[in-house]
């Protein structure tokens, strides 16, 4: 079938980066899962090949490419291995991204190159303990302090927690000022008082590190100051706009790992004598699952493309993500019942497919957020 | 040492169903075999400088095959593309990359992956050679230059021979002796922001419309048929042991394994 949005370049790039993954990650993919172990070995290739900057300029290190093309190479990760899918899209869309759209040329020379080298790697920290889709209401703070920042801060569920060198820290510079007394902190692992808590024992996305982070009096530099003081939600909302397009290629590339195995087994297992593919309940759900797929993949490109032409991508990207999100599971959940018991063990994929595309609907927004970001566009 | 190196590359259609088809882009791809070839001039390259030329025959959507190569490193792309060429055989695809070549001098290695995926003759790589008459070994897994002749191997049975050789020369490449590196999103980017291939047509290269094309083909493709395999399937008994035993005298037997 033919495909609106794609040029050569997007072509070309989805094929190179699908036998890159297929070589590197497929066959970790399962055991990284089971392990909770994050795969340095492959990560230390992706980084000279430019996965840790695909959207950064070329002068400062970065691939230069387009959200088309990070979109393509979220979804071709993920389709193997969703949990390097997702470590790819935090560091890239919300933690390189809003260094990039708010940091002064100085910040952008401090951390650009490294990050998008994968020298070293970024952390989104704005969810605490009792915070979460409300995040004006976070408690961390960054306390203005002689020549720097006092930091502290309880962030939980952060992504890429366990290894991440630059982390941005969501605090209140202005306890007093409300939703306008938050900024967002640069934070460096290792300075004093930084702390990496226990990685969480996930359902799915196993692989990466996601632990809590925990500040007790760091003093940073006033120079980590990203943006302006009190610009923090609006540079979290900018952040979430463009991850929200990783998120849904991660689900995109969730569901196609779905059916493209949900297709192999129907084909291959005999049950009254033919094939399943056969049994029209069965042709059926791959139907169903096919269209999901090719609905998230239009919305989810429709988002990217948006993007690359500077218009208005708050509502394509909620609307995608929120699709993607819910295709996967249903997706997945199909891909499960075609594989019968044996997709209910961890000797087929599809298991993890299905633990993996649940919190597609959680993370980076809810879907029952989404809803009302959409609804409020819409509304006016 | 400053080498030349000219590799020949195809654009391959991915799925033909019907056996053939036309080509467009989305079921176009750069030939696998092709890969390893160019992945062997990228190392060359990499060892003794110098600058490689790709070199492809075929309609226009040869240029994101040719992009692609750029994308890996390649210096120059050039697609010889003339509607005239349509219908061409391996022998008069050869006249056509010989002719590029010679336009393309000076050179010293002109390298071809084994063979395409869709077509699969094998035979363009040393036609090629023959027609500009030059010095030509197949399916080569190694290159180490030398300052007079160059050191190739390749594999012959249980055997590996080195050869030494004369240069300018032509050779193939074994598909699995070069495994070709993934390629840096960065080349990506710059390949395919401003894709620099040359076109050139067959005025160009100083052929005529009877050198090439049908025409200029003296064999052509009367017939495509789908081979339908018989299978048959036999049970073996006995102890997993004694079922080995009888699946390798079975397979000595037909001379599908050694004995
Ligand atoms: C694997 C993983 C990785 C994560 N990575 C990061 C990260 O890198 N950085 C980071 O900051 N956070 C991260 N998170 C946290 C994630 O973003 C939050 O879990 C998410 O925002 C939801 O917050 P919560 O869990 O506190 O749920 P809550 O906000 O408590 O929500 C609970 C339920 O109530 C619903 N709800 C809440 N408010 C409303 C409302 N007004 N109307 C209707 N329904 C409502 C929600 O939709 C949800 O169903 C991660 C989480 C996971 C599981």
């Amino acid at each position: 079938m033919s495909e609106p949005f794609i040029t050569a370049k997007h072509r070309v790039l989805r094929r190179s980066v699908r036998a890159f993954c297929i070589d590197e990650l497929g066959p970790i993919a399962a055991e990284i899962d089971q392990e909770a172990r994050f795969p340095w070995e492959v990560v230390e290739k992706m980084g000279p090949l430019g996965y840790f900057g695909i959207q950064a300029p070329q002068k400062l290190g970065g691939a230069g490419l387009d959200a088309l093309s990070y979109a393509i190479i979220i979804e071709e990760v993920s389709r193997v291995s969703a949990a390097i899918g997702l470590c790819l899209s935090v560091h890239n869309s919300v933690a390189l991204y809003p260094i990039l759209a708010f940091g002064s040329p100085e910040q952008h020379a401090r951390w650009v190159p490294e990050l998008a080298s994968g020298r070293r790697i970024g952390a989104f920290c704005l969810t605490e303990p009792n915070v979460g889709s409300d995040a004006s209401a976070i408690s961390a703070t960054a306390l203005p302090v002689e020549d720097y920042w006092l930091v502290n801060a309880n962030k939980v569920f952060v992504t890429n927690g366990g290894i991440a060198d630059v982390c941005l820290i969501f605090a209140r510079t202005d306890p007093q000022a409300g939703r306008k007394g938050i900024s967002v902190i640069v934070v460096e692992r290792g300075i004093k008082g930084f702390v990496v808590g226990d990685l969480e024992d996930l359902c799915g996305m196993r692989a990466n590190p996601v632990s809590s982070i925990r500040l007790y009096d760091c003093q940073v530099p006033r120079e980590n100051l990203l943006g302006r003081s009190g610009q923090g939600l609006a540079i979290g909302l900018a952040a979430l706009d463009t991850g929200r397009i990783g998120i849904a290629a991660q689900a995109l590339g969730i569901a196609q790992a779905a059916l493209d195995e949900a297709v192999r087994y129907a084909n291959q297992r005999q049950q009254f004598g033919v094939p399943l593919a056969r049994h029209q309940a069965i042709q059926m759900m791959i139907a169903d699952m096919a269209t999901d797929v090719d609905a998230a993949r239009m919305m989810v490109y429709r988002a990217a493309l948006l993007k690359d032409q500077g218009a208005p991508v708050s509502r394509a990207a909620a609307q995608a993500k929120l699709f993607a999100s819910e295709a996967a599971c249903r997706v997945t959940d199909l891909a499960v019942q075609i594989h019968g018991g044996y997709g209910y063990s961890k000797a087929y994929a599809v298991e993890r497919y299905y633990r993996d595309a649940r919190v597609t609907r959680i993370y980076e927004g809810t879907s029952e957020v989404h809803r009302m970001v959409i609804a409020r566009e819409v509304l006016g | 040492m400053s080498v030349h190196m000219i590799v020949c590359i195809k654009s391959v259609v991915r799925e033909a169903p019907q056996g053939v088809g036309r080509r467009t882009p989305e079921n176009s791809e750069l030939n696998p075999y092709d890969r390893p070839a160019l992945e062997a001039a990228l190392r060359l390259k990499d060892q003794t400088g110098g600058r490689i030329t790709a070199l492809s025959m075929g309609p226009p959507v040869g240029i994101e095959a040719l992009a692609e190569a750029r994308a890996m490193g390649v210096d120059q792309a050039v697609l010889v593309s003339d509607a005239a060429l349509a219908g061409s055989d391996t022998l008069a695809t050869a006249r056509v990359l010989g002719a590029a070549i010679r336009q393309l001098a000076p050179f010293d290695l002109v390298m071809f992956g084994i063979r395409t995926s869709d077509s699969d003759t094998g035979q363009v790589g040393p036609q090629t050679a023959t027609v500009i008459g030059l010095p030509f070994l197949g399916g080569v897994k190694a290159i180490e230059p030398e300052t007079d002749r160059w050191k190739m191997k390749r594999q012959m049975d249980d055997w590996e021979e080195t050869w030494q050789v004369t240069l300018p020369a032509a050779v193939t490449i074994h598909p699995r002796a070069f495994l070709p590196r993934p390629i840096p999103l960065v080349g990506i980017a710059q390949a395919h922001d401003r894709i620099d291939v040359q076109t050139w047509r067959l005025t160009d290269i100083g052929l005529k419309t009877d050198d090439v094309g049908l025409a200029g083909s003296p064999t052509r493709v009367a017939k495509l048929e789908k081979i339908k395999h018989q299978r048959t399937c036999r049970m073996l008994a006995g102890e997993p042991r004694e079922q080995v035993e009888a699946l390798i005298a079975e397979l000595t037997t037909m001379g599908k394994i050694p004995s």
